[in-house]
């Protein structure tokens, strides 16, 4: 499939996501991989800014918590900060170079040891203020070109639009507190992984593949299967044996 | 935890009268939940605000139920323009009251719901952007406080700022520790967080030993047991 196929292929996506009750997580984390296609990158992050101005992970082309620990160490130093406290995209961050090492001494190190070597950040823009960041990793050095920021930014802006479009009770439309919707849906998954990680003794990698898969086959949104697991009302040992594993086999 | 988060309504209300001064609110509340989800107002400014806790929590319907439901931000403009059968059986109570605009911040991390901060205008004034930015501070702010209301008795010189409770580490060694300890998600933070003060270490290193399953929570008098397979 060329780029521009699967680029229309991502906006028909979209179109058909962005509907009454749509699943901002599991959406979320459906773009983030799409970048990772589209811009030719290895991993690729979403992460937006809580009500103390920390920027906090929401969703990730792949769910590995190395990865995820990464997009965490980014909450005060790294190029996801930069990028949204100045509003300008951050391309072609060079891991190697000791300039970098110098400017964030915990992220640049840890990226390169979890085997990147390029990083680029693009912000997640709405009208005059910044809530976020796309944060892109590649295992090779690289440059994105004009094109590929001007996709990259437009991928960040249907991940802002998404995030704005959540459907919440009282459709409140305040932005700080769509933002907070979906920062508090990213951390109940979290606490669900580790029950699941912990009752079938799973790793946690695994924990939110299977709560994915169960999701989408059940058309369930993640988060409210998650409440559901915490509530006790969802079938747990359903969600870790449809998918293969068998409980209690560690 | 019950009384530990009773702890923090006292000598609160100027709290309240300054939080409702600093948001141009007439009437600021806040209700905590605590065991059997019975709900309990902690501190309210204005009388309009304490009415309204009252008979919301009594009713079990509104905005702010809703509100600690939910997880989410609710925000009402005008509650007399509100369909009847939203809240059927608030809605006709509220005859006469001076409950105009209604607006409710959760209290909780991901599925930990600890209350709701609410917000009264009377008559209806929408929260601009940066009101409801500033409410939406406070709102964690005073999560920060209720867990810690629940540490009386180990509090430490310096206080973990609430932001470092946002790390996923922390949140999956907090579902690691409910199902541990078969206990609800908010003990298992009380309790790392608890081990945490105990042994001088930060909660996200307790919690980045209970993922790595390095450290086992178990319900006996020392709380701990190494991991299953090195047990014995």
């Amino acid at each position: 499939m060329t780029r521009e196929q699967r680029l229309a292929e991502t906006f028909v996506e979209v179109a058909d996501s962005l509907i009454d009750d749509f699943d901002i997580i599991d959406f979320l984390q459906r773009l983030s991989a799409r970048c990772v296609e589209l811009l030719d990158v290895t991993a690729a992050g979403i992460l937006l800014a809580d009500s103390h101005d920390d920027l906090q992970i929401i969703a990730a082309s792949d769910e590995h918590t190395r990865l995820l620990e990464l997009f965490a160490l980014q909450h005060d130093q790294g190029p996801c900060v930069e990028c949204y406290r100045s509003g300008a995209a951050r391309t072609g961050i060079d891991l190697a170079d000791p300039a970098t090492a110098a400017q964030w001494p915990v992220f640049a190190p840890r990226a390169l040891a979890t085997g990147f070597t390029t990083t680029h950040a693009l912000p997640l823009r709405l009208r005059n203020r910044v809530i976020g960041a796309l944060n892109l990793f590649h295992t090779k050095q690289s440059t994105l070109g004009d094109e590929d920021i001007t996709l990259g930014q437009a991928l960040a802006d249907v991940a802002t639009i998404a995030i704005l479009q959540q459907r919440t009770l009282e459709q409140s439309h305040t932005e700080k507190g769509q933002l907070q919707t979906a920062l508090t849906s990213r951390i109940v998954i979290e606490q669900v992984k580790g029950i699941l990680a912990e009752r079938w003794q799973l790793p946690l990698d695994d924990a939110f593949d299977l709560l994915r898969k169960y999701a989408r086959s059940h058309q369930l949104r993640l988060v409210e299967l998650a409440q559901q697991v915490i509530d006790g009302t969802a079938d747990a040992a359903l969600i870790v044996g449809e998918a293969g594993h068998r409980p209690g086999a560690g | 935890m019950a009384e530990a988060l009773r702890k923090l309504g006292r000598g609160t209300e100027d709290l309240a009268a300054i939080c409702a001064e600093a948001l141009d609110a007439d009437g600021v509340a806040v209700s905590l939940v605590l065991e059997h989800n019975h709900t309990e107002l902690v501190w309210s400014s204005g009388a309009a605000s304490t009415y309204f806790e009252d008979l919301q929590f009594t009713l079990g319907e509104g905005p702010g139920p809703d509100a600690v439901r939910s997880g989410s931000v609710v925000m009402v403009h005008d509650l007399l323009r509100v369909s009847a059968e939203r809240w059927p059986a608030l809605l006709p109570a509220l005859d006469g009251h001076t409950v105009s605009t209604v607006c409710c911040f959760p209290l909780g991390i991901g599925a930990i719901r600890l209350g709701v901060l609410t917000v009264l205008r009377h008559p209806a004034r929408a929260l601009s952007p940066d009101e409801a930015d500033d409410a939406l501070v406070l709102a964690s702010t005073l999560t920060g406080m209720v867990l810690d209301g629940g540490m009386s008795g180990s509090r430490r010189d310096a206080p973990e700022p609430p932001r470092v409770l946002h790390r996923a580490v922390v949140h999956q060694a907090t579902g690691m520790v409910s199902a541990q300890l078969e206990v609800p998600l908010a003990e298992a933070l009380l309790r790392l967080r608890a081990h945490a003060y105990s042994h001088n270490r930060t909660v996200s290193e307790i919690a980045e030993d209970v993922v790595a399953r390095r450290l086992r929570f178990h319900d006996d008098d020392t709380g701990l047991l190494p991991p299953a397979g090195k047990r014995g």
